[in-house]
């Protein structure tokens, strides 16, 4: 362990972290606005707010990766100000961040020492040792993971346990999670509940960022909202529900959009969207699909569950034309795609908005009304021959803009500048205005703020109304019962099963999810 | 025996694979820390001419003579490669370009040939060289002899250098930090680790390596100063890193390997073998290209490691 | 002192850079120059007379010009794409053999065969010479600087083995030809020359930075000019001709190689096929991001491919020209001296891979390296010519930052707030892109 002696005795339920009229400014927005709060040690105290309300930014504040405008903190009752992440570490305060800050190539032993290795004499790693402190710190807290494993062969979870133990090892006595069960299934985020537990009843502080109203009130002793950097409320989790929560979190009543179980599809609408018995490999050339067979119809929505890394990527590329199955077929009202090319998949009609925004379906670089013909570039109006009219691509460009309401920015500057909420409207802008007739949309409201995902889920809502097929695949459970008609579950690249919405519930996803069939 | 073709091209190969060991091994480290050097054959030459300069002008004996033209070599190799950690590591500026710019800045026609000039060194016979050292006696020992025990002491020094350099990266903590910076500088950042100051050394010491290498050429295999005598050595060093996984005794044996290739032309002409001279002389660029492939394709990259952030400037995000 | 990542670049740092970066480097070269016992003023007066200052120095700049135009062009168009083509030194000996093949080989025929004919043999086999490349770095991902650099240094073993070591059709066999030497073309084959004024230079680099401005801001928004825009086209081309036209006259005379001339209409073609053509766009997607490429259904693969192909040719085109314009037999000792496909990096950097800038940035390197040249001897080394040129460069790629980020002179604030680089809030989901290239953009 690391640093136990420069940091201040204190007992449980002493004062952990307080800060008081915190302020903070970013060019053109008031991210924080005199924010007071407080943890006390022992306690998990859960920080929840919609995206963009400040919790990330008043974290990044307590863990030394901003520094305040205005304000003051206290630490174990000691005024403070960080400098760097590296001060408020040795003050015993650590972040586990949503993006997890691990070396691939490393295993997990190195990354969990790395920058406290302990070397012996001339920088010597001692490796035994290191392996079997990082084995023993893994047996006390109940997460197990290899201490011999490289980083990118661990799945998610482990890789988040990695993280705790990272922060464990630093003897961090405060720690900071950054929306952590994002990436679990409903069985691990248990796992991680009671590993929180366990953390915070030795004496230590959590405080858990979220903004899934449920897991807070299971998890925390105390919950903060935030709203417009502001904060609303400090209520205990036995005090409170996830209704009056939600209306603290949003300052409002909203309705929030679900497809009316009343619409049933008809049994006799087309099939639009055809998978037989497909197989594909992974990026790394080992199998991510296995025998995927399932139909989505007309104006139908089949939602996809399961925590990513299970295939969902290479399902839905495999659809857009992106990736070559090794074997099976994809029809699109009846037509086989043989071709296997992004081309042939377009030209049925298939649209996809992936859940790597930025990355695959835009060109952060090009302009937004360029990444708006991104498909249709090459026909008229907005090529004749081999060349480009750019009159048209501009004219476009600006009608959808106008049309989607996509702010931020000019449509003829890149696409980069966007807000998140900005940049999934351009892909969904390109993607409806396409009239598809299939759709596969790939987390589609991940990271936007509350009134986005509505306005996101109504839109889904209203294309698969007018008839297109949708293929949701979402890790957002709430997402996927609120709008599809029927549910399936990835894991491990099968179909764990595919059951009608109202016939199911979570605790069944949630055993899909987790490999458990039947 | 020991004048066997066999025993003389594997000798060979070690006399003319060293200038690319060393050239290799400093961007080995380099590249380690996500910094893609393409300006090594610009330092080898700056190398080159420098301890060759030095050598010319320096009185005293041979043996302090060379140690100081080796250093000198050394420091010509760190002050080129300095301007490029300028550029890239603290301008954020185009790895690839500043490479070379690099190579046409100090290289054949730049300021290595001016250097040259000035000097006046070029085409003159060096006054100290360093002649093959009998290592423990064992010259003469069948096979193995002529081979491993009769060769300078730059030859014995690029060893030290491979099994320091194997050490460091494997075996120490800061060797650790080194990987963590190339691979996911972000993720080093956090841990409170100077990633600039970790590309800025790692980039200077590969400058060093590579004019010591460069100064192999002047004062151990050709004994003179020509414009560009290094003839793309420094460009199979950079192919050689990407050959050895990045792992120093891979690269090693790759320097080998095309040191030989490029012995193997002497060698059978003195053997009275006629085929044209550029046929060999070609052979190392186009196995280069070849090997390069193979090792590029699928299967071999998966098993590939090289450091993730390479090639990519460091920022720093929120 | 921070840097901070701007939003959007103001026009005015396009030009300005270059040009900074230029006198900046004319700035270190001279603190090198007295370091060295040179006089800087006199050794840089020297340089401009040579370079640009007489009537025959003009034409002799326009001669080094020619094919570092070409070279410039091959760079600038594979860099555009992030295709890191060093072949172009190799692909344009490539381009000399195969022109002077077809050219010896054609003797007898008549100029309007030959000089096609050399034109065609030159571009195909630069091309050729870039497809080992390409063809490796689409469908095996090898590293395409590696392999073509390595293809720089066979290619110079082939002009060496045609001409000094083998008896073959490239080399001079007649009687009493004892040093190796190329065999001398016939006449047919030497590429026509335009004598014209002094002026027509002028007007020429003053038409293409025209033609570049007008190019730049017909490309802007329909609203802002729609339908006046052919009519303001059609009015600067005719102004432009007659200007050129009347120019033609006067003055004293310069000599301007047919090489040259293609080499203008080269950069105008590469101009339309990358701003006015479906292939740019293409490039420029792919160049940012390969993902978004394949998503959007177009084939990177065939793209790198045909860029390839089509850098090799351009420097191949600049090989022939050599042949044709200038040497009239294939020279083993003089094309590698003149190192045109490194210079041409050079001038692809400086011009931010724009093709009219290459033309600029070529007739200024081409005076340097001319002057360079014929400057040579212990008072003037060769090796101050790679000196200033990796200079400029430096200044090029460095100050280049300057145009991605914004210098700010503010106390030291701690890192994190926005990082040293100025980073956006969190919260937010935007991606800054973190790459910083020479690939301007314009």
């Amino acid at each position: 362990m690391v640093g136990t002696s420069a940091r201040p005795e204190s007992a449980p339920g002493g004062p952990g972290v307080s800060v008081h009229g915190i302020t903070k400014r970013f060019p053109g927005v008031l991210a924080i606005d005199h924010i007071d709060f407080e943890v006390r040690l022992g306690e998990v105290h859960a920080l929840l707010g919609e995206n963009g309300a400040g919790k990330s930014t008043l974290s990044n504040i307590i863990a030394g990766l901003y520094r305040p405008d205005e304000g003051v903190m206290q630490v174990f009752g000691r005024e403070v100000g960080f400098q760097s992440p590296r001060e408020a570490l040795d003050s015993g305060i650590g972040m586990v961040h949503q993006h997890f800050k691990l070396v691939p190539a490393l295993t997990v032993a190195e990354n969990v020492v790395l920058g406290h290795e302990n070397a012996g004499r001339f920088f010597h790693l001692r490796k035994r040792d290191i392996f079997s402190r990082v084995a023993a710190l893994s047996r006390e807290h109940n997460l197990a993971v290899d201490p011999a494993a490289r980083v990118w062969q661990l799945s998610v979870g482990e890789q988040q346990r990695v993280e705790l133990l990272k922060a464990l090892y630093r003897d961090v006595r405060i720690l900071i999670l950054d929306e952590p069960t994002a990436v679990l299934t409903p069985r691990e985020a248990e796992t991680l509940f009671e590993t929180i537990r366990g953390m915070a009843d030795s004496g230590r502080a959590i405080i858990f960022i979220s903004h899934k109203l449920d897991e807070v009130v299971a998890v925390a002793d105390r919950i903060t909202v935030l709203r417009d950097g502001r904060n609303i409320a400090t209520v205990r989790a036995r005090d409170t529900d996830t209704l009056s929560l939600a209306r603290m979190m949003v300052g409002r009543d909203i309705p929030p959009a679900s497809k009316p179980l009343a619409s049933v599809v008809p049994d006799d609408s087309a099939v639009i969207i055809e998978l037989a018995g497909i197989d594909a490999d992974g990026d790394r050339g080992s199998p991510a699909l296995h025998g995927i067979s399932l139909t989505v119809r007309e104006g139908e929505i089949v939602g996809i569950a399961g925590v990513a890394g299970n295939g969902q990527r290479e399902l839905a590329e495999v659809i857009a034309g992106l990736r070559t199955p090794t074997s099976g077929m994809v029809s699109i009202r009846g037509h086989d795609l043989v071709a296997r090319t992004p081309q042939e998949a377009i030209a049925q009609g298939v649209a996809y908005v992936p859940d790597d925004r930025l990355g695959t379906g835009l060109a952060p670089n090009v302009t937004v009304a360029e990444n708006l013909v991104l498909k249709s570039y090459s026909q008229s109006p907005f090529s004749s021959g081999p060349f480009l009219r750019h009159r048209n691509v501009d004219s476009h460009g600006r009608d959808l803009v106008e049309r989607f309401d996509i702010r931020g920015s000019r449509h003829d500057a890149p696409v980069r500048l966007l807000s998140g909420g900005n940049i999934q409207k351009v892909l969904l802008a390109r993607e409806i205005s396409s009239k598809p007739t299939a759709l596969i949309a790939g987390s589609p409201t991940r990271g936007l703020d509350f009134g986005a995902i509505q306005s996101v889920r109504s839109l889904l809502i209203d294309i698969a109304t007018s008839g297109v097929a949708i293929l949701l695949i979402s890790e957002d459970l709430d997402e996927i019962f609120a709008l599809s008609d029927r549910i399936g579950v990835l894991h491990g690249g099968r179909l764990m099963g595919m059951a009608t919405t109202g016939a199911t519930t979570v605790e069944e996803i949630g055993l899909w999810m987790a490999g458990v069939s039947g | 025996m020991n004048d066997n073709l066999i025993v003389v091209l594997l000798a060979s190969a070690i006399v003319y694979g060293t200038p690319l060991l060393y050239a290799a091994l400093g961007e080995t480290l380099t590249e380690r820390s996500g910094v893609l050097n393409l300006g090594l054959e610009g330092m080898m030459l700056m190398g080159a001419v420098s301890g060759f300069w030095l050598v010319q002008i320096f009185d005293g004996p041979a043996w302090l003579v060379l140690t100081v033209a080796v250093v000198v070599a050394a420091l010509a190799g760190t002050a080129t490669a300095l301007i490029h950690a300028v550029l890239v590591v603290s301008l954020r500026a185009n790895q690839i370009v500043s490479g070379i710019a690099i190579t046409i800045f100090a290289g054949v026609i730049g300021l290595s040939s001016y250097l040259g000039t000035l000097g006046r060194v070029g085409g003159v016979p060096t006054k100290h060289h360093f002649r093959p050292l009998n290592l423990f006696g064992l010259k003469d020992t069948p096979i193995l002899g002529p081979i491993f025990f009769n060769h300078h002491a730059l030859v014995y020094l690029s060893w030290v250098f491979v099994i320091l350099c194997n050490w460091y990266l494997y075996r120490t903590s800061l060797g650790l930090r080194l990987r963590s910076v190339g691979d996911s500088p972000e993720t080093a950042d956090a841990a409170g680790i100077n990633v600039t100051r970790y590309r800025y050394v790692h980039t200077l010491i590969g400058g060093a390596l590579a004019g010591i290498g460069g100064s192999v050429f002047s004062l151990a295999i050709a004994l003179n100063w020509l414009d560009g005598m290094t003839a793309g050595a420094g460009w199979i060093a950079i192919a050689l890193v990407i050959f050895g996984f990045w792992r120093p005794s891979l690269v090693m044996v790759g320097a080998y390997l095309f040191g030989g290739l490029s012995g193997l032309g002497f060698t059978l002409q003195t053997r009275q073998v006629r085929l044209p001279p550029e046929l060999f002389a070609a052979l190392p660029y186009l196995v280069a290209i070849v090997v390069l492939t193979v090792v590029s394709s699928s299967w071999a990259r998966r098993r590939a490691a090289a450091p993730a952030a390479l090639g990519e400037p460091y920022v720093r995000e929120s | 002192m921070r840097f901070e990542r701007r939003l959007d670049t103001p026009r005015w740092l396009f030009v300005a850079v270059p040009v900074g970066s230029s006198i900046g480097a004319l700035l270190v070269g001279a603190v090198v120059l007295l370091a060295t016992g040179h006089n800087p003023m006199s050794t840089y007066f020297r340089l401009f007379e040579r370079g640009f200052f007489s009537q025959s120095a003009l034409s002799s700049t326009l001669r080094s010009a020619t094919p570092l135009l070409f070279t410039g062009l091959a760079a600038a168009v594979a860099f555009r794409m992030r295709l890191w083509n060093i072949g172009a030194e190799g692909q344009l000996y490539m381009g000399a053999v195969g022109a002077s093949g077809i050219g010896l080989a054609l003797r007898g025929s008549s100029a309007s065969v030959i000089i096609p004919a050399m034109i065609v043999a030159g571009i195909a086999l630069g091309a050729l010479w870039a497809l080992v490349p390409g063809v490796l770095r689409a469908f095996f991902n090898t590293n395409e600087i590696i392999t073509s650099l390595m293809l720089n240094y066979v290619a110079r073993l082939v002009l060496t083995y045609l001409i000094l070591d083998s008896m073959s059709p490239w080399r001079d066999q007649s009687p009493g030809a004892t040093f190796p030497l190329g065999a001398r073309l016939p006449p047919e084959a030497s590429w026509p020359q335009f004598t014209t004024g002094l002026n027509f230079l002028a007007v020429a680099l003053l038409a293409s930075v025209i033609a570049f401005r007008v190019g730049a801001w017909a490309r802007r928004p329909a609203s802002d000019h729609s339908s006046r825009r052919p009519v303001v086209i059609v009015f600067t081309v005719g102004a432009v001709l007659v200007i050129v036209w009347g120019a033609r006259a006067l003055g004293p005379t310069i000599v301007v190689p047919f090489g040259m001339v293609l080499g203008l209409i080269s950069a105008v073609l590469i101009w339309v096929l990358y701003w006015e053509m479906r292939f740019g766009f293409q490039v420029r997607v792919i160049s940012d991001s390969v993902a978004a490429a394949r998503y959007g259904g177009m084939s990177p693969k065939r793209k790198i491919v045909a860029v390839m192909l089509l850098s090799g040719g351009l420097a191949g085109l600049g090989g022939a020209s050599q042949v044709g314009d200038f040497a009239h037999l294939l020279d083993p000792y003089g094309l590698p001296q003149s190192s045109y496909g490194y210079t041409g990096i050079v001038v692809a950097a400086l011009a931010c891979n724009n093709p009219f800038g290459a033309v600029l940035a070529a007739f200024l390197l081409g005076g340097l390296t001319n002057a360079g040249f014929s400057l040579r001897g212990l008072d003037f080394p060769l090796g101050l010519i790679g000196v200033l040129q990796g200079l400029i460069l430096f200044f090029a790629i460095g100050g280049e930052v300057l145009v991605r980020y914004r210098l700010r002179l503010s106390q030291w604030r701690v890192h994190g707030d926005r990082g040293p680089l100025g980073d956006d809030p969190p919260d937010q989901g935007r991606s800054t892109g973190t790459e910083v290239t020479t690939g301007r953009q314009q």
